[in-house]
């Protein structure tokens, strides 16, 4: 009797190939920023004091703020808006 | 790039490469976050905002070859497993393939059985299963399926859950990577809850009924397996709860005698259907109560707590009706949107019972909805008294269930083939 015998894996690749990354920035001096704020406590009153250091203190032009109402995906007009208007956007993951 | 707490920085890492993006840059900070002072935040952030400008105009260009999107046709991979049923669970557990549970190897034997009740190709995709997006095919879903014990002819069930979990309406994404405890509920409608024995009677949401126990165990599979939620990767549950095992029971239509609620939502009574519910846990509701003004006082005091998502957001809560107890409304003369239009006026909570903090994020998650909110404000448990939901099951006696919801998830009703 074989101590071995055949079965499936059960998982299942990813929907998603690695992409490939935008180049990252030269700095953030005259540049757009955007927040998505999870709406995790807390996570507004951090996105407002980083907001603030991003502009005086590196040269951010323009800060521009979501905040996602609770644990829904960010929809795509939102999406394609940051897209289309900001050069880097900072998402809260988490708690 | 993102911003998140020592205790999710795998949780943001894993999703990141899940969606494509393995280099995605994470900027962290101390857990727990949620809890800190003003002043916290605000040293906090000086850290934060200098990893945040130095992962940005980081080091040069990020390039991960663009590689093909892995075929959604790909079949499963067959491999080497121990015959002793000891070692195999052993391997699917270290693998991180079980649920802590013994399984049932999917051997291709078993594989082919099951896929004899699909009229479809094993290798059509059915859905992408959130967080990871994985493909769930016709094939993985029953491989899953023999895993949780399944019999073959529970698939077309399983088929009709895997579309219906991915509605977009459902959220799978946030149900999975939740630090809440919410477990995926199936309800079945029409001839195929009695064919397959869907236990709708005594113990319906307890031990007993083998499709119960099977169905539900293995769209957990589904998730953890194919959708990658691992427990303590992906799965952030802080406790998690029982219901995340297996939640499956068929709804009593012999003791429902208003309409049942695949009909509610528009199917035909002889239809068979599934319906995937949010389900944040369960409580008893054990009351004597004998005239419909009194049962319903008591069953909306019993929603109406302040520690639940479904006030946060205006969610979609569940009741699962005692047979007994829908008869006392029903003799009352009152319709299923009459029960659901004195729940949703009676179960509103006051904005003071809320946590300062959670008062503040009802507040701003539902102003849009209510206005200004303020502390004297009665918020109404969901958007609208249609969002309550319910059922009639179980077998004799004077309990019934309260289910409470997730918040933003919503139930999506599928039919069975």
């Amino acid at each position: 009797m074989s101590n071995s015998m055949l079965a499936y894996e059960p998982i299942a690749p990813a929907g998603k190939a690695p992409q490939q990354l935008r180049h990252t920035l030269d700095s953030l001096a005259g540049k757009v920023v955007g927040f998505v704020d999870n709406a995790k406590p807390n996570f507004n009153h951090l996105v407002d004091e980083i907001a603030e250091l991003l502009i005086h203190k590196y040269g951010v032009a323009e800060v521009v703020k979501h905040r996602k109402r609770g644990q829904v995906p960010v929809g795509d007009a939102v999406m394609n808006e940051l897209a289309a208007k900001c050069h880097a956007v900072i998402a809260g993951s988490g708690d | 790039m993102i911003v998140c707490s020592t205790a999710f920085t795998e949780l943001g890492g894993i999703q990141a490469r899940a969606l494509g993006h393995p280099d995605l840059p994470i900027a962290v900070v101390a857990h727990p976050f949620g809890i800190r002072t003003r002043d916290e935040i605000r040293q906090m952030a000086v850290t934060c905002a200098d990893d945040i400008a130095r992962l940005i105009c980081g080091a040069g260009s990020t390039t991960v070859p663009v590689t093909d999107r892995a075929s959604s046709a790909a079949r499963a991979k067959l491999i080497d497993v121990p015959a002793d049923p000891g070692e195999f669970n052993r391997l699917f557990q270290e693998r991180s393939w079980s649920d802590g549970l013994p399984l049932i190897p999917p051997t291709a034997a078993r594989v082919a059985a099951m896929l004899q009740h699909a009229r479809r190709a094993p290798d059509e995709l059915v859905a992408t299963i959130a967080p990871a997006f994985g493909m769930a095919t016709v094939e993985r879903i029953a491989i899953n399926a023999v895993m949780a014990g399944c019999y073959p002819e529970y698939l077309p069930v399983l088929l009709a859950a895997a579309e219906a979990i991915a509605a977009p309406e459902f959220n799978l994404q946030g149900i999975q990577a939740t630090t809440g405890p919410v477990a995926v509920w199936l309800i079945l409608n029409g001839p195929v809850a009695r064919q397959l024995g869907v236990n709708s009677g005594g113990n319906c949401l307890g031990p007993g009924a083998w499709p119960n126990a099977t169905l539900g165990r293995a769209i957990r599979l589904i998730q953890q397996n194919i959708g990658g939620a691992l427990a303590g990767g992906m799965d952030r549950a802080t406790q998690g709860q029982p219901g995340k095992y297996t939640f499956c029971c068929a709804e009593n239509e012999d003791a429902n005698s208003w309409e049942p609620l695949h009909v509610e939502r528009g199917f035909a009574r002889d239809s068979s259907t599934v319906t995937v519910a949010g389900a944040a846990g369960t409580t008893n509701m054990n009351t004597h109560a004998k005239d419909a003004v009194d049962l319903l006082r008591v069953v909306a005091d019993t929603m109406t707590f302040p520690a639940g998502s479904d006030y946060t957001f205006g969610g979609e809560p569940w009741l699962v009706l005692a047979p007994e107890h829908a008869h006392i409304l029903k003799r009352e003369g009152l319709s299923k949107a009459d029960v659901k239009r004195r729940l949703w006026e009676q179960a509103r909570l006051a904005a003071r019972r809320l946590s300062a903090k959670d008062f503040a994020r009802v507040q701003a998650g539902r102003r849009a909805e209510l206005g200004e909110i303020g502390l004297d404000t009665l918020l109404p448990i969901s958007v609208k008294p249609d969002d309550i939901n319910f059922i009639v099951a179980g077998g004799p006696g004077t309990h019934s269930v309260y289910v409470p919801g997730m918040g933003h998830v919503r139930s999506v009703t599928r039919q069975v083939a």
